[in-house]
């Protein structure tokens, strides 16, 4: 090699270097792209749209009309929304409440030593693997007023309850079958949070001589706040958006008491094609879901400040 | 040796221990069965619903809500199963289900995996933002979008297509975000000596990547599945054609219209659940870890 073409090199090699650095990057975002796009067509412009639908009048046959807030003004004077609202505030409270002792208290029995332990976890498991359709239909067979609920019930010296055709028992009946679903779903999440704590520390609780009541509310229950946190928050989205079971079982009746807030948005838009007020429904909705969903959000970015 | 004799002969310090160590492996035991008959009642709470609906289903109409019940229907009626199947087009139901299920599943698994990769292994300006952007959309569901998204989809006459059903769930932000935190855990160097090595990116990716991705991949493929396959809302407003319907709305659709027919109606309701029964006896490990893993933080 001539001394001549020395000086260069480095200078090449630097190019070289510059210029795969900028093909990687380039790979980098082409890969990112399909993801992106779909996403900003079929998540953040429809949001938009909401956004933009929710100032107007439109029955899908003539033109958007601009109407300013009048959606908003009309829908807190409609006591069929305020109703709705009502529903899905009792329905998220009382779905999710119950929840979170079962399901934690669940999974703190299966983290001891049980009998044929995978056999009855995968029992306890079941409701999650039910779709939601079929658990409409299975339940409200299950509901029926000579059903085997009320025969159970029954058994137990209780006399038959009109489940699913009286107006103070619908949204409870509903409900029942919300926690029915949820609680092995979050008892697997409780069950991973609470295998992740470090042995050592029962065993320095057992040393300093803590019974297991004591360990599990000074060491089990701090240490599983985040999963806790974690489990209302995911809970309070599902809640808010349940559709499938009231719509099936019910379609939002008697009387109203089941219409969950989602499902007077699908008859809004979609039966009475109102999709300005549709729109503005869907702007509560939203607030409410990202209230939430900022709090999973930053769980789930916790941590990446440090990387 | 008798006992005594045996007692005798060893110092008596260690047996002092002995009632005491017996009697907490007893309690320990006594704790297990106590614990064990806890969960086996919440498992018949649990399983309940399941039990009836099969039972039911092998009942004729007439012993339905006959009392005192009868736990095992004998003579077992599979009639219904038939009756069922062909009253509507379950088949084309069934198909249509598994297709779109099947090709969001895939389509999922490729393009959020994808997106992980680009997010944790390349440098570019705005990845933070897209990140942030792609993990907002949790905040988006279908349920608040679902009158724009129609509009949407009516303008590029999607509606009554599989197209419709497929497209705006090819990819998932959540799914992303899932990949991401597994990849992060890959080494770079991994990656370096591969490309010192002459691969191409999209070698690197497919043949080294992708491998090692394989707990997370089916903890995906089994949690979007699921997802897919219970979709209701979203075929419920875009499709009117019998034979673009999928299951959860031929089921609805038999539902009103065969409404009282309950061993109908069960027969249908266990073929649906069917699937998903044999997805998690196959894959258990990964469906409970599919769960688990929505609630991973790190």
């Amino acid at each position: 090699m001539s001394s001549t073409t020395r000086p260069d090199r480095p200078a090449v090699r630097r190019r070289a270097r510059l210029s795969l650095a900028f093909k990687q990057a380039a790979f980098g975002l082409a890969i990112i792209l399909p993801t992106l796009a779909i996403l900003a067509i079929f998540r953040f412009f429809p949001m938009l749209q909401a956004l933009y639908l929710s100032l107007t009048a439109y029955d899908l046959v003539h033109p958007p009309k601009f109407v300013g807030l009048a959606n908003f003004a009309g829908l807190l004077e409609d006591p069929l929304f305020l109703k709705s609202a009502r529903v899905s505030l009792t329905y998220v409270l009382f779905s999710v409440v119950p929840v979170l002792p079962l399901s934690l208290g669940l999974a703190v029995l299966f983290n001891r030593s049980v009998f044929i332990r995978n056999l009855l976890r995968s029992a306890i498991f079941m409701p999650v693997v039910m779709p939601a359709v079929v658990m409409a239909v299975v339940w409200t067979f299950m509901y029926q007023q000579d059903g085997v609920v009320n025969t159970i019930l029954g058994g137990l010296g209780i006399d038959p309850i009109p489940w699913l055709r009286s107006s103070s028992t619908a949204l409870w009946a509903v409900i029942l079958i919300g926690i029915w679903r949820a609680t092995p779903y979050y008892m697997v999440i409780f069950l991973a949070g609470l295998q992740a704590v470090p042995a050592d520390y029962y065993d320095a609780a057992k040393i300093d001589g803590a019974g297991s009541w004591k360990t599990f509310w000074h060491i089990t229950l701090p240490l599983l706040k985040p999963t806790t946190l974690l489990v209302v928050v995911m809970n309070v989205i599902v809640a808010m958006k349940v559709f499938a079971v009231p719509m099936i079982m019910t379609g939002g009746g008697p009387a109203d008491s089941t219409r969950v807030l989602p499902l007077f948005i699908y008859q809004t838009a979609f039966e009475f094609f109102d999709m300005g007020r549709a729109a503005a429904m869907s702007v509560f909705l939203f607030v409410g879901v990202m209230l939430f969903s900022v709090i999973q959000v930053r769980l789930f970015t916790r941590g990446d400040e440090s990387r | 040796m008798t006992n005594s004799a045996r007692r005798a002969a060893v110092p008596s310090a260690r047996w002092v221990g002995q009632p005491r160590r017996w009697k907490r492996r007893a309690l320990r035991l006594r704790g297990k069965i106590v614990v064990s008959c806890v969960l086996a009642t919440v498992a018949c709470v649990t399983l309940l619903p399941f039990y009836w609906m099969f039972s039911s289903s092998l009942r004729t109409m007439d012993t339905m809500f006959s009392l005192p019940i009868q736990w095992i229907p004998s003579p077992p009626n599979w009639s219904s199963y038939a009756l069922a199947w062909q009253a509507q087009d379950f088949t084309r139901y069934f198909l249509n289900s598994g297709f779109v299920a099947v090709t969001i599943t895939l389509s999922n698994l490729l393009l959020c995996s994808l997106a992980g990769y680009s997010l944790t292994k390349f440098h570019y300006r705005g990845r933070g933002v897209m990140f942030l952007a792609i993990l907002s959309t949790m905040m988006l569901p279908l349920e608040v979008t679902m009158v724009p998204l129609f509009l949407i989809i009516k303008r590029l006459d999607w509606a009554n297509s599989y197209q419709g059903l497929i497209v705006p769930f090819l990819v998932d932000g959540f799914g992303v975000f899932l990949m991401r935190q597994y990849m992060m855990s890959i080494p770079k160097d991994l990656i370096d000596s591969a490309r010192i090595d002459g691969a191409s990116e999209f070698r690197i990716f497919w043949t080294i990547v992708l491998p090692l991705c394989k707990p997370a991949l089916v903890a995906l493929a089994v949690f979007t599945f699921r997802e897919a396959w219970d979709m209701y809302i979203w075929p419920l407003i875009i499709i009117t054609k019998d034979a673009l319907r999928t299951l959860p709305l031929g089921i609805s659709l038999f539902m009103s219209s065969y409404g009282t027919s309950w061993d109908q109606l069960m027969a249908i309701a266990v073929l649906g659940t069917l699937p998903m029964i044999l997805l998690f006896f196959f894959l258990q490990r990964a469906f409970i870890q599919g769960i688990a893993a929505t609630g991973l933080k790190e």
